[in-house]
């Protein structure tokens, strides 16, 4: 994947970087002058009073919160300047008397103060406590959002900024963006399916290119292996403990994703949700970029159309982010041979058209791959052949190698000829299995969506 | 001997805290310069996020400073919530420019250069003395050093390019900058991600992260106006597109732009004149000429480059108020999402 740990987070706030200079950009609203925010505060109604025309929305969004101001507890610790802290308890005060203007103004402030935290040192070092301000800035920013009634983008906005809490910031009040979020998708239009749905006259996904994406042929005696359901003490035996691939059938064949997956249904589930996309054809070329839309306008540029550029739904937790979509899914059995709890398992989506590729690279858990929709080329080299892929030096990208597996420049890497590998062709329904720091290289063959479990 | 003139400070962008900012009547920001409502007779300003401090002098031949921080909320009303005297040194205060003392020992530098002091534990930390310091700026993640010698050093974290050995690689020591070998700096400026410095010739060499446009290349462009392609910054920066996990540029879309700068690119003003002074914000830029005209650009939101909007740039632009008012900008120092700057009436020839 991603170069570990590290390249993943610097390229996810990479992406949010853009991300939140366009949030900026697109707010219209006019900086009101001292006059008209004081004239406006006396104006607005307080909380209780439904918004106009939209009949329950700020009710069902208003119950979310606790009843009064002393109810919500920050629970921030120190390590949250002072100043940032009075400032939270300003903007939470102002939303509670209804000053709806200045309680965004302040929301701004928040934002973009945490953040600049949250872009400050390694993604794996930012404080979980600067996150929570971050969530908290876009509760209120969203809340406020809804109260501008004649805004038709009013509730889409909103939503992308929850969207935007959910991929940076951290759980707050009981996951409570996740419970904005479930409002203000039933509320963005009168049917809820007709505003997150697939349009109509929906034209299929592009066909093959039989060329430029040819399955290529898997030589039998470097097949991975294939088991149908072994015993716990067989696949630890023999695979996880040795630290050998195999591709295990029978085990994820029957989740509910694999039959009830397609375009059409994730769309109406998660349509106008926000996720970040990686668009270039790998991650290790200069024109490689990321950037944030929803899924609506992830598939319909780069899976529906002839997009000029690669877009691969990559390596996010989608499945936190969307909890309806966790439920067509489940953890392999085999997990719970590791170490750790069933929690501390990362789940990954990884949704993209034919041709999305990632350059042979290792990461350093224990790996199910489970295939949902279309076909995956894969191809494994053991960590013994390390020297043999030629990994950049750089510490950035260490996990990965300088070889293109599929196109080898053997003058430069002539020892990646002879080094053996083992192939396959994922197919839905199957579950790879890549131990820990096992070099790895993916092509999708079709339309796919795979999920990985990564566990230790 | 030439007159001596009493300048004023200005101040713009973000006050969301209260913070002494021109007339300070409860606004969250300043869009366009306003005279601070302090005594005027203010040496040196310092701001971070929720507070400013004010150095003030008195004259003539004053031999008491006062250093005084501001609580959020006291719009400068009522008593500062700390006050300390400062033991003067003997430096004559330069005529037209607040104290010069701004070169050895400095905040963050400690005097005799011998150590900084940071926010963040260890809170102070030692410089090797055969550095020789001059001047000493912290960024959010990295640090820069200017040495007597003219030569730029940097150290900290490199994920965006704000240290300029061309790599994003971190740096645990002080390494010197080699694409600045051979020509002297007068002055470092840290922003929180980028790095500026300013030639004694009045070049000016900029790198780090261009987000919001602080080191004046093309950033991602919107819709609209995709077909302003900046050709200048295009022509400027050919190298930074050779890194290769270096500079992130989009080369199919119709607008270039970019996103990280790992080395020092050399920026020219519009209209080519020498800078003196530099200084940045979080994420903004700011720098004095030569003839007495400040130019702002990057990160906008808050009204910090004081063009009456809150828009971001990423490009020079002058400062009009000062030439409007017929001022001479002296001196400027930026807060995360302010700045200030001072400036003395021009003589009338």
């Amino acid at each position: 994947m991603l170069p570990g740990v590290v390249l993943e987070n610097e390229a996810s706030r990479g992406i949010f970087a853009l991300a939140e200079s366009v949030v900026a950009s697109d707010e219209k609203q006019p900086r009101p002058s001292v006059r008209e925010v004081l004239i406006m505060s006396e104006d607005t109604k307080g909380p209780t009073e439904p918004l106009m025309g939209s009949s329950t929305l700020w009710k069902d969004l208003r119950v979310l919160l606790p009843g009064t101001e002393e109810e919500l507890k920050l629970g921030l610790s120190e390590k949250v300047d002072r100043s940032m802290t009075m400032l939270l308890k300003q903007a939470v005060g102002l939303f509670y008397a209804g000053h709806w203007q200045e309680c965004l103004q302040a929301s701004e402030a928040i934002l973009d103060y945490s953040w600049e935290k949250l872009n400050t040192g390694p993604w794996q070092d930012v404080d979980k406590e600067w996150r929570r301000v971050y969530s908290f800035g876009c509760l209120l920013k969203a809340l406020c959002l809804c109260q501008t009634p004649q805004k038709a983008t009013a509730v889409a906005e909103a939503l992308r900024v929850c969207d935007m809490g959910l991929l940076m910031g951290a759980a707050i009040l009981g996951d409570i963006l996740l419970k904005v979020v479930t409002v203000l998708q039933s509320h963005l239009l009168p049917g809820k399916q007709l505003a997150c749905g697939p349009h109509q006259d929906q034209p299929a996904p592009k066909k093959a290119r039989c060329d430029s994406n040819s399955a290529p042929s898997v030589v039998v005696e470097r097949a991975v292996p294939r088991l149908h359901c072994p015993t716990l003490q067989y696949f630890r035996k023999h695979f996880l403990v040795p630290g050998r691939p195999v591709i295990l059938e029978g085990v994820a064949d029957h989740w509910p994703c694999m039959k009830k997956w397609s375009l059409q249904y994730i769309q109406e589930i998660a349509g106008c949700r926000t996720v970040p996309v990686e668009v270039g054809s790998r991650y290790t070329d200069e024109d490689w970029s990321q950037a944030l839309m929803t899924i609506n306008e992830f598939i319909h540029k780069y899976i529906l159309s002839e997009a000029k550029d690669v877009g691969y739904l990559a390596q996010h937790q989608l499945f936190d982010q969307i909890p309806e979509l966790k439920q067509d899914i489940s953890i392999p059995d085999y997990c719970c041979l590791g170490d750790g709890e069933e929690e501390e398992i990362t789940i990954n989506a990884w949704f993209g058209p034919q041709g999305t590729i990632s350059p042979l690279h290792h990461d350093p858990q224990q790996n199910f791959l489970v295939q949902v929709l279309g076909r995956k080329y894969i191809r494994l080299y053991s960590p013994q052949e390390s020297e043999a892929v030629y990994p950049h030096e750089t510490h950035l990208l260490h996990n990965t190698s300088q070889v293109d597996v599929e196109n080898p420049d053997l003058d430069k890497f002539p020892k990646f000829a002879e080094a053996p590998f083992l192939s396959c062709i994922l197919s839905p329904g199957e579950t790879l299995f890549i131990p820990a720091k096992y070099w790895h290289y993916v092509r999708a063959l079709d339309l796919s969506f795979s999920v990985s479990f990564w566990w230790s | 001997m030439a007159k001596k003139q009493h300048g004023t400070w200005f101040g713009f962008g973000f006050c969301g805290f209260g913070q002494v900012l021109g007339s300070g009547n409860g606004c969250h920001s300043v869009h366009s310069p306003e005279p601070l409502c302090a005594s005027d007779d203010i040496c040196r300003v310092s701001a971070s996020w929720s507070y400013t401090a004010l150095v003030t002098c008195e004259y003539p031949g004053g031999s008491c400073t006062e250093l005084q921080a501001w609580t959020p909320g006291s719009a400068l009303q009522g008593e500062p919530l700390w006050v300390q005297n400062l033991v003067t040194g003997t430096e004559d205060q330069g005529e037209n420019e607040p104290s010069s003392e701004a070169r050895a020992g400095t905040l963050p530098l400690l005097p005799c250069a011998s150590a900084y002091v940071t926010p963040q534990p260890p809170f102070c930390q030692p410089l090797a003395p055969e550095l020789r310091v001059r001047q000493l700026e912290l960024g959010a993640e990295h640090v820069l050093l200017l040495c007597e010698a003219g030569q730029v050093f940097s150290w900290g974290g490199g994920r965006h390019g704000q240290l300029g050995h061309g790599t994003l690689e971190a740096e645990l020591e002080p390494r010197l900058l080699e694409a600045l070998q051979g020509l002297r700096m007068a002055e470092v400026a840290a922003g929180g991600w980028h790095s500026v410095c300013v030639s004694e010739t009045g070049d000016i060499y900029i790198w780090g992260w261009n987000e919001s446009g602080q080191l004046a290349l093309p950033i991602k462009s919107s819709a609209e106006d995709k077909m302003a392609v900046r050709r200048e910054a295009t022509e400027l920066n050919e190298d930074s597109l050779k890194g290769e996990e270096a500079a992130m540029a989009d080369v199919g879309a119709p607008a270039l732009f970019i996103a990280i700068q790992p080395f020092p690119a050399l920026l020219d003003l519009p209209t080519g004149s020498d800078a003196v002074k530099a200084s940045c914000g979080s994420r903004h830029t700011a720098v004095v000429t030569r003839t007495g005209e400040l130019y702002t650009w990057g990160w906008g939101k808050y009204g910090q480059l004081g063009h009456k909007d809150s828009s971001s740039l990423d490009r020079p632009c002058r400062v009009e108020y000062f030439s409007e008012k017929q001022l001479e900008v002296r001196a400027v120092t930026c807060g995360p999402w302010n700045t200030y700057v001072y400036a003395t009436e021009r003589e009338k020839v």
